[in-house]
């Protein structure tokens, strides 16, 4: 059986207030499925249904109560079948599924339809609504692959994860555009006459992109034909050289996907140093030397910017939280029905970056684990939304530890950087809707 | 007719042997033979069969598809009546013979019938199968008086079963507490007040001695005391005994059960054997014992399918821990490992009444038993205690006022 | 309005309004439009046109030229027939994907509103931005006048959508002298328009179609198998589209000729020139004064004629050695210069385009007509007597700077 949704309990970070409780019993009108509970050491500890993948629960029960729905991976449990011998607890090692006296049967955690209450009532960002590859998996594994099978992308480059997966969601009825960098440069586009993709793609150039996508859908809304558009573009067609075109295809709110996948410079080019590139970093254009410190000024923070546009709508994206990326995908996708949808995906390189290429999803993760990366999205309607809680986040120094380009930084550098990232989250929290926002 | 698994018994065992099985070796041919003529279900449920919460159409343990799923046949009406490890092959009822590779024995258990004077000329009851359960629903829609000989667990879901069909019931146990293998006296004590509560007569100490026919369905039972008894249902309930009868001359060492090791192998190359028909090592000290339980079943079922199929993650029986998880009138109680062991010889006891019941038995600051009334307890968790021998002196006054969170506590930490 | 498209009529117009009227008549499928003097008239009458539903075109308002033509890029790409029109630093600003559009083939029209460039900082009309980007790729004509402009336009659809040619076509009509000139033109009816251009067929050999999948413009070329052949073989073909231009311009005139009563000279046009001994060559709305002075001094006697070119890229060059051919001297007037040469532009691909002959004659290179600057009769009157002079062995040196005193 495949992996599939789970809720990740982060110890550090909880202090034992019980919110996730009061809002699952809220939720289900009956006693908390989630348990907290203190440990030994001072800290806190969680009982609460892993939704296993070869679940003893079920396995002990005589009564066909309990099943893990094929596709969802839940542990569903039948009220009408069950007989009530609580066999089941027997099988749990995680204090999962128990007896609850006032309602007189077990209970257990069923996700609640896929948002727990739980996850979003912690503001300590203790509980993590995970799913893992495996569910991704299920739900794609049928579709085709759109994407070469050998590639000349870097080992450990999160690219080509990240263009095979969007590419199998939006399928053959696509036009696809790749500006020069890094993903063309893998051989999206192709070769000499050979191509790198089964839907229509092309390289514009570095700057136009979102205008020629925005005169491609122009033509096909006009002969009534529905097609997705997309573009796959480095942060230099976006931040700098193509932010213009970018911007004015916001403005003008063509039908268009624009994803953005942010590697902080100019790295297919030899790592030179892009608007994105972030303070302190190693570039080949801002190097590290007697004097030299690396990149002086802060990265240039687009979806921000794309917010002030007002575009449909706005996310931002990691490549270790795929399920996330595959929510906003499948949100940006029907917004660039009405209009302009924008994706910034955060993506590590460990080439220009320099650490090692087995890293890059950790890399990822930490990044967002230190709010060094936010996830959030946003819509004119709901203002900005967090995807992930931005509460008790790690220091900023556990992700640029992990990162040569930042090996030259001291504390006076560090302390900066810790600095700029609460700064961004507090900026990026006025923009949540104020009734969510005074919450 | 051959297969490379043959597979005795759908039950809890044989189930989670066949699933165990297709994890490994998703190929090989693949046999569950039954000697019933309904699909799988289990012995569990029947109480629930009796008393109408349960349809029997609805209690499968393993639908088509899923039989489908796994590309494994149920051969229904199947009885072995001999096993042949030699020639590897099993014969069955109706002259019929299967060979096999790998076979596994999951036939469970059979009642016990004690030997009281003229049993055999009344109509008596029994509960091992759906047939059973289906005759005594019917017997009890017109009886009035039930005896229920034996105060084990199949015998109490039934009383409790038949006194909410509105039937008299009488209870006959000839120790004097109900569910003694699993609870402590205390415990068993507060049971029996449950059923008395409810108006459930419950006779401990006594042994019936005598029965005899009245008219055509009831009968009267003479107790050692010289207590007369009527009974328009009987319900023999006085233990189980594993399924062997077809093991005669196969050369597959026997004791009270099939003698198993810690994979589930029999004394024979190419027979296993799990669940209620196996006697496996007990916990902790190995020795071979029959643990007649559900999640035993299907623990077994699981590593004998694991080894039949060359799983390379078996991970090697750990040893049988008594176990239940047991719902009477609206209450719950919980008995894991040795609840009732006697305090003394280095196991330490603490009870405590305060709220429900509960009595926990320790050895060397480790859990070896915990019995509960209306305690919420993870059961699962304290199983994974003991079997662990989890070290609880660092914790030990916290597990002893508050085990179940101290528990959880440990166990969460343990998984992270 | 919509008598407009659809009855053939007389108007008076200025040829910014000819142009968006040209392409009315062209149904262009998607228009993108940003507005730089000495232009932006023309963009307003198109959205004018847009907004009173004479124009059913989709219209991008881009945030600027090169937006503009990259929608424009790809829109045709997936099937469109496309217009827009710049002018001066628009033109440098579209530079990038401008220089692109003939690589990937696309039959696209894009009218000039001439305009000489930065520095000195200017806003007139003049051909220095025209002829800065004459060797991008893109065929580039020029107009005379308000009616030419218009009829050219529709024409240059055809000359781009031919599939032996395209390739992208500007037509170019300078700025103020054609963009604000106002003169009586004749409208063609919308349904001979439609019979003459036909239904668009701009992607049916590049496209971004999922119903045609492929890579559009895959790395090509570079020192891998087969890289340098391929290179090769696409330039080739696009030199190839360019020559055939001028055999596909000139049916197309012809044809235009027969339809519509109008007959323009394709690629260039000979005035009076049969019995001339030498010539006066111009190029542009200049054309017009340059007649009149041709005329006058024809009054007088003199045997001078007039070359007027129109396509400008490709160049016509068989046609130009044999208007030369017969004459003795040519005083060449450009309207912006070729800083390489110390010349004219006009007067370099002259001099290289008579190589080819062994015909020789004289040549005079005039630069007038700069940021605004008007080329009169006078100044017309002077090319044609240094150009007699030359003509009878006295050569001044070039070039001469026609408004240089004025
Ligand atoms: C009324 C009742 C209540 C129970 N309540 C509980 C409870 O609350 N908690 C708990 O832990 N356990 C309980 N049990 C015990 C539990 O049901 C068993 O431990 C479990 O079913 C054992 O599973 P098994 O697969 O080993 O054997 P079984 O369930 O006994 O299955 C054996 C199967 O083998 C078949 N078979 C036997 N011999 C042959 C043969 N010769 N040829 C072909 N087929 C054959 C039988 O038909 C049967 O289907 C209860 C049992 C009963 C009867
Ligand atoms: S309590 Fe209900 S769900 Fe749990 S094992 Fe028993 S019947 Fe199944």
């Amino acid at each position: 059986m495949a992996s599939q949704d789970t809720i990740r309990f982060i110890s550090e970070r909880c202090d034992g207030c019980g919110d996730c409780m009061t809002a699952c019993a809220k939720a289900k009108g009956s006693a908390s499925r989630v348990a907290i509970v203190a440990g030994s050491d001072g800290g806190w500890e969680m009982a609460l249904c892993r939704q296993c993948g070869d679940p003893k629960c079920v396995a002990n029960c005589p009564a066909g109560a309990l099943d893990k729905h094929r596709d969802s991976g839940i542990v569903d449990w039948f009220k009408d079948l069950c007989v009530d011998c609580h066999l089941c607890t027997v099988g749990c090692v995680y204090g999962g599924i128990v007896f609850d006296p006032a309602a007189g049967h077990v209970q257990k955690c069923d996700m609640c339809d896929g948002s727990p209450a739980c996850v979003p009532a912690c503001d300590k960002g203790a509980l993590e609504h995970l799913s893992a590859a495996g569910r991704l998996h299920e739900i794609h594994a049928d579709k085709e692959d759109m994407f070469v099978p050998g590639l000349s992308a870097c080992q450990g480059c999160n690219s080509e994860l990240l263009i095979r997966h969007t590419m199998r969601r939006i399928g053959r009825n696509s036009v696809v555009a790749a500006p020069p960098g890094c993903i063309p440069g893998m051989g999206t586009v192709g070769y000499n006459g050979q191509t790198g993709a089964k839907m229509p793609i092309f390289h514009p150039l570095l700057t136009n992109t979102a205008a020629m996508l925005g005169g491609v859908k122009r033509q096909y809304e006009r002969k009534g034909r529905d097609v997705t558009v997309v573009a796959l573009a480095g942060d230099g067609g976006a931040v700098d050289v193509g932010f213009q075109s970018l911007s004015g295809a916001a403005e003008r709110g063509e039908r268009v996907l624009f994803i953005c996948v942010d590697n902080e410079g100019y790295m297919n080019t030899g790592m030179q140093a892009s608007g994105s590139t972030t303070f302190g970093s190693w570039t080949s254009t801002t190097p590290v030397g007697e004097i030299g410190r690396g990149k002086s000024t802060d990265g240039k923070y687009l979806p921000q910017l794309l917010m002030g546009h007002g575009c449909a709508y706005v996310a931002t994206a990691s490549t270790a939280f795929l399920d996330d990326y595959h929510a906003k995908l499948e949100k940006a996708l029907e917004a660039s029905r009405t209009g302009f949808a924008y994706l910034h995906v955060h993506a590590p390189c460990p080439t220009g970056w320099r650490f090692p290429a087995a890293m890059t999803t950790e890399v990822c993760r930490r990044q967002v684990e230190t709010n060094f990366v936010t996830l959030w999205e946003f819509t004119p309607e709901d203002g900005l939304c967090f995807t992930r809680g931005v509460g008790r986040p790690r220091p900023v120094s556990d992700y640029v530890g992990m990162i040569g380009k930042y090996k030259h930084l001291g504390p006076a550098e560090l302390e900066r950087i810790q600095a700029s990232v609460h700064r961004r989250v507090e900026v990026l929290q006025g923009f949540r809707r104020r009734s969510t926002a005074a919450g | 007719m051959h297969a490379r698994y043959l597979i005795i018994g759908s039950s809890h065992a044989g189930r989670e042997a066949l699933a165990a099985i297709r994890m490994a070796d998703p190929q090989g041919r693949l046999v569950m033979l039954s000697r019933e003529r309904h699909r799988p279900y289990s012995p569990t449920i029947l109480p629930y069969v009796v008393s109408g919460r349960s349809d029997p159409r609805k209690v499968g343990l393993g639908s088509v598809a899923w039989f489908a799923e796994n590309r494994a046949e149920l051969v229904l009406d199947a009885q072995v009546v001999a096993v042949d490890a030699d020639a590897r092959a099993v014969r069955l009822a109706d002259g019929g013979c299967w060979t096999y590779d790998k076979l596994l024995l999951a036939t469970g258990a059979e009642p016990v019938v004690p030997p009281v004077e003229g049993l055999e000329g009344v109509r008596y009851h029994v509960l091992r199968t759906l047939d059973d359960a289906l005759a005594i629903r019917a017997r009890a829609a017109t009886a009035r008086r039930a005896v229920v000989l034996g105060a084990g667990l199949v015998g109490m879901h039934a009383a409790e079963t038949l006194a909410g069909a509105g039937l008299d019931v009488t209870v006959v146990e000839m120790r004097p507490h109900v569910l003694a293998e699993y609870f402590d006296p205390r415990a068993s004590t507060l049971i029996r007040e449950t059923f008395e509560r409810h108006g459930t007569h419950m006779m401990m100490g006594r042994r019936v001695e005598r029965a005899a026919g009245v008219e055509t369905e009831a009968c009267r039972l003479g107790l050692d005391d010289g207590t007369e008894l009527e009974a328009d249902l009987l319900l023999v309930a006085a233990g189980v005994r594993p399924a062997l009868r077809m093991l005669a001359d196969s050369g597959i060492a026997t004791d009270k059960g099939i003698l198993v090791d810690t994979r589930m192998r029999t004394a024979r190359d190419g027979v296993w054997a799990a669940g209620d028909v196996a006697q496996a090592p007990g916990f902790p000290t190995g020795a071979p014992m029959v643990n007649g339980t559900l999640p035993e079943a299907v623990e077994q079922g699981r590593i004998a399918g694991m080894d039949m199929a060359g799983d390379d993650d078996l991970r090697p029986y750990l040893g049988g821990i008594p176990l239940n998880t047991y719902g009477f009138f609206g209450r719950h109680a919980v008995a894991v490992g040795a609840a009732a062991a006697p305090a003394g010889d280095g196991v330490e006891v603490v009870t405590d009444e305060g709220d429900g019941y509960c009595r926990i038995a320790l050895k060397d600051n480790r859990l070896i038993g915990l019995a509960a009334i209306d305690r919420v307890m993870d059961a699962g968790i304290l199983w994974r205690l003991i079997q662990r021998r989890v070290d609880l002196g660092p914790v030990r006054d916290r597990f002893l006022s508050h085990p179940l969170e101290t528990a959880r506590a440990l166990m969460s930490r343990g998984w992270r | 309005m919509n008598q407009l498209v659809n009855s053939s009529r007389k108007i008076v117009c200025d040829g910014n309004e000819a142009a968006a009227r040209a392409v009315v008549l062209a149904r262009p499928d998607v228009v993108s439009v940003f507005p730089i003097t000495p232009q932006s008239s023309l963009v307003e009458s198109l959205s004018q046109f847009v907004a009173d539903g004479v124009l059913t075109a989709e219209l991008i308002n881009a945030e600027g030229e090169h937006s503009v033509l990259s929608a424009l890029q790809g829109a045709c790409l997936a099937g469109a027939r496309t217009y827009t029109a710049t002018s001066g630093p628009g033109l440098a600003f579209m530079f990038e994907p401008y220089i692109r559009t003939p690589g990937l083939r696309l039959p696209m029209v894009v009218s000039l509103v001439t305009r000489d460039m930065l520095s000195p900082q200017c806003v007139w009309g003049g051909q220095q931005d025209a002829m800065t980007v004459r060797e991008c790729g893109w065929i580039q004509v020029y107009c005379e006048n308000v009616q030419e402009v218009l009829d050219t336009v529709i024409m240059a659809f055809k000359l781009a959508e031919h599939k032996d040619v395209l390739l992208p076509v500007n037509v170019c009509h300078d700025g103020n002298y054609l963009s604000y000139a106002v003169s009586r033109i004749e409208l063609p009816a919308a349904e001979m328009v439609d019979g003459f251009l036909g239904e668009p067929d701009v992607n049916w050999h590049i496209a971004l179609d999922p119903d045609r999948p492929m890579a559009v413009d895959p790395l090509t070329g570079g020192t891998g198998p087969g890289g340098a052949a391929s290179f090769v073989g696409y330039r080739k073909s696009q030199v190839r589209g360019m020559a055939n231009a001028l055999e596909v311009f000139s049916d197309i005139h012809v044809e235009w000729g027969e339809r519509f009563g109008r007959h323009w000279a394709p690629l260039v046009e000979e005035y009076r020139l049969e019995d001339a001994d030498y010539a006066i060559v111009t190029i542009g709305s200049m054309t017009g004064a340059g007649k009149d002075a041709v005329d006058a001094a024809r009054e007088r006697g003199e045997k001078v004629g007039l070359i007027k070119v129109k396509t400008y890229r490709p160049f016509p060059r068989d046609a130009i050695i044999a208007a030369l051919g017969k004459v003795k001297a040519a005083g060449i007037v450009d309207r912006s210069v070729s800083f390489a040469w110390d010349c004219g532009p006009l007067h370099q691909d002259v001099m290289t385009t008579l190589f080819a002959s062994p015909h020789r004659l004289a040549l005079v290179g005039f630069i007038g007509g700069l940021a605004g600057a008007d080329i009169t009769s006078e100044h017309f009157q002077r090319v044609i007597e240094l150009t007699a002079q030359a003509a009878r062995g006295d050569v001044s040196a070039s070039p001469i700077w026609l408004n240089e005193h004025d």
